[in-house]
């Protein structure tokens, strides 16, 4: 019993990550404007095609993104990028950049999570269907 | 106190002069009465789109340099009595005037007219800040392609950090055609977009350009259907509400959820 208390204690505290910043902006990024942060962001709107994030850590909106989207800035390789829908015009984690392939229109009907796995950056469903 | 609107896009050449004409004259044939500006300075082309060109004397950096009265720039329209045209300068360029004349400008405009129109010139620089200045409100204008849209949405951002909320957008220049054949952005599209209100949606139109060309403005021929897009944008502007022109059957406008006047 206290034992398994221990241990689920353990395990929260690798899930929570409470030394690092996180940033709320709730507005929509519109084309020309940039944010960069050191730490988290968490967007609660759109990022417009012609926007860009950029953060050290992870990357949250809540809405759209559409934009360009870097995260894990300084190299963070295990950054990810979570967006209701992921239709980003490049995503860049750490020093992988990847764009959607020519002539595919980056269609998303739900939200995802890019991160990189084995190497490479990989989108997949979030929270994963099953 | 009258309001002072001003007409915006970013790209060139989307249709701010021809909206600001039209909306003038517009309002004007109600019975308001309106002054237009022409910040657009060393390109200046309302008065050529109006038909006044032949009766300027002075202009907008007269009035702001102090050599003129303001009251003998302004130009008074042929055919509708409450309309008048502040002209730009043609030989200076937009450093001649600064914000904070613009803000004293539209200030007084607005103590004699019901509605002040500034057409504002492409571009995000000083004369776009020149033009947006005294406004209270903002419209702006896009076409239905990519590159007209990702500059409404950086003019958008910009008037948003200059404190003019919630500007309205007229989409111009839509073919229907192109559209239903998917080879054209739709409304729903752009909206989706730009995410602020519609004002309202100009067809592409030959007599845009037949009626420009006489210096006239489109809203006064009563067939047109431009026209008729334009006479429903003034009356949302004077605060009615009016549903959008169904100009496709087939339900091109199915899914908008926003049209509200200015007021
Ligand atoms: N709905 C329309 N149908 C057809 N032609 C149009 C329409 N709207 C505008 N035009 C034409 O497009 C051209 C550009 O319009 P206009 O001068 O109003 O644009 P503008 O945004 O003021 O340009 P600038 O940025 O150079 O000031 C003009 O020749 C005009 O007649
Ligand atoms: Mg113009």
């Amino acid at each position: 019993m206290d034992d398994r208390r221990r241990n689920t204690g353990r395990q929260m505290l690798d899930e929570i990550e409470g030394d690092e910043n996180t940033i709320l902006i709730r507005r929509t990024l519109r084309s020309g404007q940039k944010f960069y942060y050191n730490g988290n962001v968490v967007v609660m709107g759109d990022v417009n095609p012609g926007a860009e994030v950029v953060a050290t850590g992870n990357v949250i909106v809540m809405g759209q993104m559409r934009g360009m989207v870097h995260a894990g800035a300084e190299g963070d390789e295990s950054a990810t990028v979570m967006a209701f829908r992921l239709q980003p015009t490049q995503l860049r984690i750490a020093n992988h950049i990847t764009r959607p392939p020519d002539g595919e229109v980056a269609d998303s009907s739900a939200p995802e999570i890019a991160r990189i796995k084995n190497g490479v950056v990989t989108i997949e469903n979030y929270p994963a269907r099953t | 106190m009258g309001e002072v609107i001003v007409v915006t896009s970013g790209k060139g050449g989307v249709g701010k002069t021809t909206t600001t004409a039209n909306l003038g004259t517009g309002l004007a044939q109600l019975g308001y009465k309106v002054a237009l500006v022409d910040a657009d300075i060393g390109l200046r082309n309302l008065d050529v789109v109006l038909g006044l060109e032949n009766r300027i004397v002075y202009d907008i950096t007269d009035v702001t340099g102090g050599h003129c009265r303001l009251r003998q720039a302004l130009i008074k329209d042929k055919r509708y009595e409450g309309l008048f045209l502040l002209p730009a300068a043609q030989t200076k360029d937009k450093t001649a005037v600064s914000p904070d004349q613009m803000k004293v400008l539209c200030g007084d405009l607005s103590q004699e007219f019901d509605y002040v129109i500034i057409d504002c010139p492409a571009g995000i620089e000083q004369g776009f800040r020149n033009a947006i200045a005294g406004a209270d409100k903002a419209i702006v204008v896009t076409t239905p392609e990519v590159s007209a849209v990702r500059d409404a949405d950086r003019i958008i951002g910009l008037l948003e950090a200059a404190e003019l909320r919630e500007p309205k957008l007229i989409i111009n220049r839509v073919r229907q055609k192109m559209v239903a054949a998917g080879d054209m952005m739709n409304i729903d599209d752009i909206i989706d977009i730009l995410a602020i209100d519609l004002l309202g949606v100009v067809p592409e139109d030959e007599m845009v350009i037949i009626t420009t060309n006489r210096g006239e403005a489109v809203i006064q021929d009563d067939r047109s259907r431009s026209g008729m897009a334009f006479r429903n944008i003034v009356r949302r502007i004077t605060g009615e509400q009016v549903p959008l022109l169904n100009l496709e059957e087939g339900g091109l406008f199915s899914k908008i959820r926003r049209f509200i006047g200015l007021k």
